[in-house]
C-alpha cells in the first residue's frame, strides 16, 4: 500500500463558521511542513486527519483507509497534541506504558517497545521520574515516544517546538527527522526555522485555506526578486514598517540594514535585491496571497 | 493489564482515598459501634415497641380513622419530595373526598357533622400555625368495601394531597397496621433472629442499611473524579486517538471504578463478620450470609451510581453529576419520612431497614427488594453502554460536553 495521505476538496465547519475551504493536498512519505500564522486552521486540518474532528465535506484517505474509518486511522496514527500533557503523578515509563496499553500493544511487547524509545528520544535515565518532574523539552520528546509506540505509519505533530530553547528544539528537529526515514510525518507550525530545517515538501495555510504548496525551493524561487536590503536612518523606520514589509533589522550605529519584501524595487537608497531566505519567501507568499502582514504602527 | 492500571489510577488519587476514610468512618461509627454486643433475649413486662400487622381489615379502620380525622380538621400531613408540607384542601377536592369516604364507611355529609360534634376537639401548634383535630371515633368500614378497592382510593387520595401523603398506598401496611408487641412477640422475634435470620441475616440487613447511605452518594466523587481527569489533565486528545475500542475503555475503567470502591465495602464486611463471631461465638450463625445479602444489596446501588455519573460527566462538563446525584440521594432518603424499617420501594434508592429485628417487615417488600436491586443492575449496564455511545460521539468529534456551569455554560447567569 503506497504511504500517503489524500485530502480532497475538504471543508470543515465549526457550527456556522467554516475553518476550512476546499483544502486539497497529497502529503507523501517524508517530512510534511504545514505553515501558518496563529489560526490559520493547521491544527483543525491536523486533528481532522487524526480522526478527531469530522469534516462537513471531501474526501481524505490515509494509506488508501478513509478517515472514516476512525479505529484503522487510529491504529496506524500517532499525534503529538499542540498542547501535550500527561497524569503528573505517573512515571516517565509508565505513563508511556499505559498508552501503549491503550494502543493495544500486547504486555510481553511493551517493556521493550517503552525501553527502546526512551533510549530513542534521550529519556532513559529519567525513566522513573514523575511526568510533572520533566522539562518541557523532555516532555514534548516523550510526546514523541508516546506516539511512535504503536509503530504507526503516520505521524501528525502540532506545533511540537512552541516554547523549547534552542538547544531542545534543535534536537528535536533531528527527532523528527530520524524518525520520518520510515513514515509520514506532517509537521505544523507557525515556526519558519522548524520548517526551514526538516521539511522539503510543504503548505502554506491560512484563514482555513491552502494558499501554496511545493517544495522550499519552489517557494525561495517563487519570492526571488522580491526581497530587498537597504542601509535606512532609524528615524526613518517607523514610516518603512508602515509602507514595507519588514522581515528583519540590524541596528548599526546610525543606521538600521533593514530586509523588505515588495512587489517593486522599494524607493529607498542604497536598495539592493537580495537572496531570498525562507522567512522572507513565506511572508512574500501571504503577501502576494492579499494577507495584510505589514507590521506597522498607525 | 489496563485493568489493573486504571484501578491503580483510582487508588492513587485524593478523591478515592477520602471515598474509603468516609465508608469507613461511617461503618465505625455507625454500624461497628451499634453492633459491639449481642443481642439477649427479652425481658417480661418491658416495652418491645411495635410490629406489623398487615391485617386488611386493621389497615382499613385504622387507615379510614385518621382520614375522616384529617378531614374534619381539613389538614394533612404530607412528605412531597422528602419535605415536611400541611395540605389543606379547596372545597372541590373536600367533595371528592367526602365521596370516597361515604364508599368506604356509608357516612355521608351529614354524618361526618355528626362524627365532628361527637369527637373530641383539640388544637395542635406545628411551628407558627394551629391545626384542629379530631379524635374521631371509631368508625366501621362497609362490609362490602374490599381491600382492592380501599388500597385504589387510597391511592386516589395520596394524588389529591399531591402524594407523600401517610395513604400512599406503599405506606399503608407499615402506617397502619402497627400493633404493640407483646412478650411472646419480642421473644418469637428473638427467635426468629438465631433460627430464621440465623444471626447474620439481621446483622446483614443493618449493614446494608447503614453503608447504603454512604453508597447512595459517595461513588460519584470518585466516577467524576476519574472521568474529568483526562479533561483536566489534558489528556482527552491523546486517548481519543488511540487504537483501543470506546467500549473497551469505557468498561474497563467503569469495573475498575466498580470493583477499587466496592473494596473498603468488602473489608468493613469482614470486620462486621469477624464482630458477629466475636459475639456469637458458640451460636449456630451463618456466616456467608455476612456477605451474600450485602453484595446483593450494595452491589447494584454502587453500580448505577457510578455508571450515572460517569453518563453525566460525558454528557456534561465539571460536577454536574454530582449536583444531580446529591439531588436524587437527598430525595431518596428524605421521601421515607420517618419509616427506616422495610423501606424498599421498586425504585428506592438507598433501601432502609435499620433494626436487627422486623424480618416480617422486610420480608413484606421482599418482591420489591429483588426487583429493585435487578432493576438497578440492568439500569447500570444500560448506563454504562449510554456512556460508551457518548464518549465514542465525542472521540470523533461529533459531540461536545454541553457546558451548563462556569465560563460560556448555558446556566451562567448573564451580567
Amino acid at each position: 500500500m503506497e504511504k500517503k495521505i489524500e485530502i480532497k476538496k475538504v471543508n470543515k465547519f465549526y457550527g456556522r463558521k467554516q475553518a476550512l475551504f476546499d483544502i486539497n493536498l497529497t502529503i507523501g512519505q517524508g517530512m510534511f511542513g504545514l505553515l501558518g500564522r496563529n489560526g490559520a486552521g493547521k491544527t483543525t486540518l491536523m486533528k481532522t486527519l487524526a480522526a478527531l474532528h469530522t469534516k462537513k465535506s471531501g474526501e481524505i484517505t490515509v494509506c488508501g483507509v478513509p478517515i472514516e474509518k476512525a479505529r484503522e486511522i487510529r491504529a496506524m496514527t500517532g499525534y503529538l497534541p499542540q498542547e501535550f500533557s500527561m497524569y503528573p503523578s505517573m512515571k516517565t515509563d509508565e505513563a508511556l506504558d499505559y498508552l501503549g496499553a491503550l494502543s493495544g500493544i500486547p504486555k510481553s511487547e511493551r517493556a521493550k517497545k517503552v525501553t527502546s524509545l526512551l533510549r530513542r528520544v534521550n529519556l532513559i535515565e529519567h525513566r522513573h521520574k514523575k511526568v510533572k518532574e520533566l522539562s518541557g523539552g523532555m516532555k514534548r520528546r516523550l510526546g514523541i515516544a508516546q506516539a511512535l509506540i504503536h509503530d504507526p505509519q503516520v505521524l501528525i505533530v502540532d506545533e511540537p517546538t512552541a516554547g523549547l530553547d534552542p538547544e531542545e528544539r534543535i534536537r528535536f528537529r533531528n527527532l523528527l527527522c530520524e524518525v520520518a526515514e520510515e513514515r509520514i510525518v506532517i509537521l505544523s507550525t507557525h515556526i519558519v526555522g522548524d520548517i526551514e530545517a526538516t521539511c522539503e515538501q510543504i503548505a502554506i495555510m491560512d484563514e482555513g485555506r491552502v494558499l501554496w504548496r511545493g517544495t522550499v525551493t519552489q517557494l525561495l524561487e517563487n519570492s526571488r526578486g522580491h526581497i530587498y536590503t537597504a542601509n535606512v536612518e532609524k528615524r526613518f523606520m517607523p514610516q518603512i514598517k508602515k509602507e514595507y514589509i519588514v522581515t528583519g533589522m540590524l541596528a548599526q550605529n546610525d543606521y538600521t540594514t533593514v530586509r523588505i519584501v515588495s512587489d517593486s524595487e522599494p524607493d529607498l537608497p542604497n536598495a539592493v535585491l537580495a537572496e531570498p531566505d525562507l522567512e522572507a519567501a513565506y511572508m512574500y507568499c501571504l503577501h502576494s496571497s492579499g494577507c495584510d502582514v505589514r507590521g506597522g504602527e498607525e | 493489564m489496563l485493568f489493573g492500571k486504571e484501578c491503580r489510577k483510582i487508588i492513587r488519587s485524593l478523591t478515592y482515598i477520602i471515598y474509603c476514610f468516609i465508608v469507613v468512618l461511617f461503618f465505625i461509627t455507625q454500624y461497628f459501634s451499634d453492633c459491639n454486643e449481642r443481642e439477649y433475649p427479652p425481658v417480661k413486662n418491658g416495652d418491645y415497641g411495635y410490629k406489623i400487622s398487615e391485617d386488611h381489615d386493621l389497615i382499613m379502620g385504622s387507615a379510614v380513622n385518621s382520614l375522616i380525622s384529617d378531614y374534619l380538621g381539613n389538614s394533612y400531613v404530607c412528605y412531597p419530595l422528602g419535605f415536611y408540607k400541611m395540605v389543606h384542601l379547596k372545597k372541590s377536592d373536600r367533595t371528592t373526598l367526602e365521596g370516597y369516604i361515604k364508599e368506604i364507611t356509608g357516612l355521608d355529609k351529614d354524618g361526618l357533622e355528626d362524627v365532628k360534634n361527637n369527637s373530641q376537639k383539640y388544637y395542635l401548634s406545628s411551628g407558627l400555625s394551629e391545626n384542629v383535630e379530631y379524635d374521631v371515633p371509631e368508625i366501621p368500614v362497609a362490609t362490602t368495601m374490599t381491600y382492592d378497592r380501599f388500597t385504589e382510593i387510597m391511592g386516589d387520595i395520596d394524588d389529591i394531597l399531591g402524594g407523600g401523603s401517610e395513604y400512599a398506598v406503599d405506606r399503608l401496611v407499615h402506617n397502619f397496621s402497627q400493633v404493640p408487641m407483646t412478650y411472646e412477640d419480642a421473644q418469637a422475634e428473638y427467635e426468629e433472629l438465631f433460627e430464621k435470620d440465623r444471626i447474620s441475616g439481621s446483622y446483614a440487613r443493618l449493614f446494608c442499611d447503614y453503608i447504603g447511605i454512604v453508597i447512595g452518594i459517595m461513588p460519584v466523587f470518585v466516577a467524576v473524579a476519574l472521568v474529568s481527569a483526562d479533561r483536566r489533565r489534558k489528556v482527552s486528545e491523546l486517548v481519543y486517538t488511540r487504537k483501543i475500542s470506546s467500549f473497551r475503555l469505557v468498561f474497563t475503567r467503569y469495573a475498575a471504578l466498580v470493583t477499587t470502591m466496592f473494596i473498603p465495602v468488602l473489608l468493613s464486611m469482614t470486620a462486621a463478620a469477624l464482630q458477629l463471631m466475636k459475639n456469637y461465638s458458640g451460636e449456630n450463625y451463618n456466616l456467608s450470609g455476612m456477605f451474600t445479602l450485602p453484595v446483593f444489596w450494595l452491589l447494584p446501588e454502587l453500580m448505577i451510581v457510578t455508571a450515572a455519573g460517569m453518563l453525566i460527566t460525558e454528557m456534561f462538563s465539571g460536577g454536574t453529576a454530582i449536583i444531580v446525584q446529591f439531588a436524587w440521594w437527598f430525595y431518596d432518603v428524605l421521601s421515607s419520612g420517618m419509616v427506616l424499617e422495610g423501606r424498599i420501594g421498586k425504585f428506592t434508592l438507598v433501601c432502609r431497614h435499620n433494626t436487627l429485628y422486623q424480618r416480617t417487615s422486610f420480608l413484606l417488600s421482599r418482591d420489591n427488594f429483588v426487583f429493585n436491586r435487578l432493576f438497578y443492575l440492568a439500569a447500570a449496564i444500560v448506563a454504562a453502554v449510554l456512556t460508551v455511545l457518548v464518549y465514542e460521539l465525542k472521540r470523533g468529534g461529533k459531540f461536545n460536553a454541553i457546558r451548563l456551569f462556569g465560563q460560556g455554560g448555558l446556566l451562567r447567569r448573564k451580567a
